[in-house]
């Protein structure tokens, strides 16, 4: 079995190699005559997502997209997170690309588009013109697909980081939702009784801590990385805020709740045995669902800022791999989705929100989730930060979260865990410059 | 067959070779692509410095990457847990599986039938046993939790402390009956005669079992050892299925490890070196014990 590891591996690097070397150069440089010629013809884009929600609202849109479009189909693959970027990855190494749609996840971005794997997008965007209107995307989520000044992604839905609470549980001790650390504490502590915790967390090692924690960090005024990009995790705030982070875990976090990511932070809330959790925004109308997951819980749930008002930004991009033939219809589609009018359209069946127009959008309040939680996810969106957006963010983020998780955990003490992170760190950006 | 050598060699074309190389042939093509090129092919990226994110660049770096898992406290850390999960899990085995073997060598009926039901856990697969525990150990939704808390206990299976020995009992549980199975064969073709003589001269089931049972045994006992041991030391699917090697490192094993450099951070060329460096490791530790049992065959 050990061999047949070794094989699997060297199997994948096998075709790595044969492509690197074939294809060193011609990376980005397609010839658009060659789509262009196809353009009568019907064309199957092949495209891969995640299995969730969004997902899926996407999928149900493509009937619309071919009334419009009749000759080109999308067919969509959906599955589970651990398996795509494995999946992409290996579509970018191929002679031609399995996938011909891809979504990026915000930590590969940087990545993808210095390596060559993703067509840049700038020129299309300007020529989709004023209607298209790039700039009403939320500017932290532009942010992320930019890179090198080149557009590598168009923000497909986002998911920063709120504060969903009980408002019933904050009401019947005459709280309002906490906006700084010492707050978050306290209200925390205060809602801890019997079997509920005041606050679910997510410490599992890993980026579910450091995407927790980096709210931390942000409220107590530390940063990840300054603006020139250097790591700057070595600071009295981020000592404070995993101080913090681990007093709170010990007194208001369930149980035995060491390894607790997304899941069962969730069932913990939804269950109702916690007033709190630090989730992403969307996670509000799936709570308040009548016949949701929360049972008789539903429309007991508020959604916040998180306390101190920065928070970490995540989002999905829509993206064009280089090695793709069909660059022109691939990007059809790109730009049909993420237009004004279909935001609109995908945001009101639930969709998470991306452009603000869609965000300020009567109608969309109306139909959708009520003006109150557009203008929060507005707010959210406009002060948040994504946890890496340097070269080999995916490692970073990974090795900071692991210290992380061995000073919750009480196998290194604060100082050392977020001494060694900033070391680990910023060797991991600095060795890939 | 029959008369290609008394007959001194009839030649034709491309059966120049012998006759058993000629047999052999296929089989050798198929294990030099499948497995010797692929384990050279890793031992030679090795030595470069390729990464996936990063497609111009490919040279020849020596042991520059050998240095660097060298350097790595991680790599020592994986190679620490990997061990006791080794050494935790098929110590159990070996004490549990002799029991059991012993067991059922004594037992008159349903042999057949209890060794059928006894060997179940190995059918399933992995992962799907590292899910398996992983809701069973659960906290939040587990029964076993669920069951230990009437009696008042309560044991995070997961926590820094525990979860590697979770994981190694993972494994006792589904590889036990391995052992048991190559431990009964041995126990069912020990020699009848020194057990006849002990019981003619009083001795005791104890004294029988200790100084006939286990020294008649240990060339099978060391093999099945053997074999669990390298085997255990391949786990990925618990890790990877339950901890993701958390909480903090506790749980992080070589395998994940590899697959964490070489997929996760893109480092092709790291990972390889990672897993050579358990290559080398293992072929020394086989050498020395076969060596080791051939020599005592032979005295």
């Amino acid at each position: 079995m050990m061999k047949s590891g070794f094989a699997r591996m060297t199997g994948v690097v096998s075709v790595a190699a044969v492509l690197l070397s074939g294809c060193t150069g011609a990376g980005g440089n397609e010839k658009q005559g060659a789509s262009a010629g196809n353009a009568g013809q019907k064309v199957t884009l092949k495209a891969i997502m995640e299995q969730v929600p969004d997902s899926d609202i996407v999928k149900k849109m493509v009937a619309d997209f071919n009334k419009e479009n009749p000759n080109i189909d999308v067919n969509i693959e959906m599955l589970p997170y651990d398996q795509i970027r494995d999946k992409i990855v290996t579509s970018f190494l191929a002679p031609s690309a399995t996938y011909d749609l891809i979504v990026v996840d915000n930590p590969w971005m940087n990545d993808f588009a210095s390596a060559g794997y993703l067509e840049p997008l700038e020129e299309r965007v300007k020529a989709a013109g004023a209607d298209y209107n790039y700039q009403d995307f939320s500017a932290p989520l532009r942010g992320i697909g930019e890179v090198n000044g080149h557009t590598y992604g168009i923000p497909f839905y986002n998911y920063a980081l709120g504060l969903i609470y009980r408002k019933d549980l904050f009401e019947k001790q005459g709280l309002k939702p906490p906006s700084t650390l010492a707050e978050l504490r306290q209200d925390a502590k205060l809602l801890t009784t019997g079997d509920q915790a005041g606050l679910a967390m997510q410490p599992q090692r890993g980026y579910k801590i450091f995407e927790e924690w980096a709210n931390w960090l942000y409220a107590a005024g530390g940063a990840i990385q300054d603006n020139a990009g250097k790591i700057t995790l070595n600071s009295p705030q981020a000592r404070e805020a995993l101080t913090q982070y681990i007093q709170t875990y010990k007194e208001s976090a369930p149980k035995d709740s060491l390894n607790w990511g997304f899941d069962e932070a969730l069932r913990a809330v939804s269950g109702g045995k916690a007033a709190m959790m630090l989730s992403y925004n969307w996670m509000l109308p799936a709570l308040n669902d009548k016949g949701g997951q929360a049972g008789d819980l539903a429309g007991k749930f508020g959604l916040a800022e998180v306390p101190g008002g920065k928070s970490v930004l995540g989002a999905w991009y829509w993206s064009i791999p280089a090695n793709t033939k069909n660059k022109e219809q691939v990007w059809s589609f790109i730009k049909w989705i993420t237009s004004p009018q279909h935001e609109k359209q995908r945001v009101i069946a639930g969709g998470a929100p991306v452009r603000n127009s869609a965000m300020d959008d009567s109608e969309v309040q109306q139909k959708g989730f009520g003006v109150e939680y557009y203008k929060t996810v507005k707010a959210i969106l406009k002060n948040a930060a994504p946890l890496g957006n340097s070269l080999n963010a995916e490692e970073m983020v990974q090795t900071v979260g692991t210290e992380l998780s061995q000073a919750v955990s009480g196998q290194k003490s604060v100082d050392q865990a977020i001494a060694d992170a900033d070391k680990e760190a910023k060797d991991i950006i600095n060795a890939k410059k | 067959m029959r008369k290609n050598k008394s007959s001194g060699g009839r030649r034709s074309v491309s059966l120049s070779l012998p006759y058993e190389w000629r047999m052999l042939l296929p089989l050798l093509i198929v294990m030099v692509a499948i497995l010797a090129y692929p384990l050279l092919y890793s031992f030679w990226i090795s030595f470069r410095n390729i990464e996936i994110t990063k497609p111009h660049q490919n040279q020849f770096v020596g042991l520059v990457q050998y240095a660097k898992v060298w350097q790595d406290p991680a790599y020592w850390n994986v190679l620490k847990n990997t061990f006791g999960f080794v050494c935790m899990a098929v110590s159990m085995e070996l004490v549990l599986g002799m029991i059991l073997a012993l067991c059922l060598k004594n037992m008159k009926r349903y042999r057949n039938v209890t060794r059928a039901i006894l060997l179940t856990p190995m059918f399933i697969t992995p992962i799907a046993v590292g899910l398996m525990f992983r809701y069973l150990l659960s906290t939040q939704l587990g029964l076993v939790p669920a069951l230990l808390h009437l009696f008042g206990i309560s044991i995070d299976f997961f926590s820094a402390n525990m979860a590697l020995f979770s994981l190694s009992m993972i494994d006792v549980w589904q590889w036990t009956p391995f052992m048991l199975l190559m431990l009964l064969a041995g126990l069912e073709n020990l020699p009848e005669e020194p057990y006849e003589a002990a019981r003619v001269d009083g001795a005791g089931s104890w004294y029988i079992l200790t100084r006939i049972t286990i020294p008649l045994m240990s060339p099978v006992m060391i093999v099945a050892v053997l074999i669990r041991a390298l085997d255990a030391m391949k786990v990925f699917e618990y890790v990877y299925a339950i901890t993701r090697g958390g909480p903090g490192t506790a749980t992080e094993t070589l395998q994940y490890y590899v697959y964490k450099t070489g997929f996760g951070y893109y480092n092709l060329s790291k990972a390889s070196a990672v897993a050579w460096t358990v290559v080398i490791f293992v072929m020394i530790v086989l050498i020395l014990i076969l060596w080791r049992s051939t020599r005592g065959e032979q005295r």
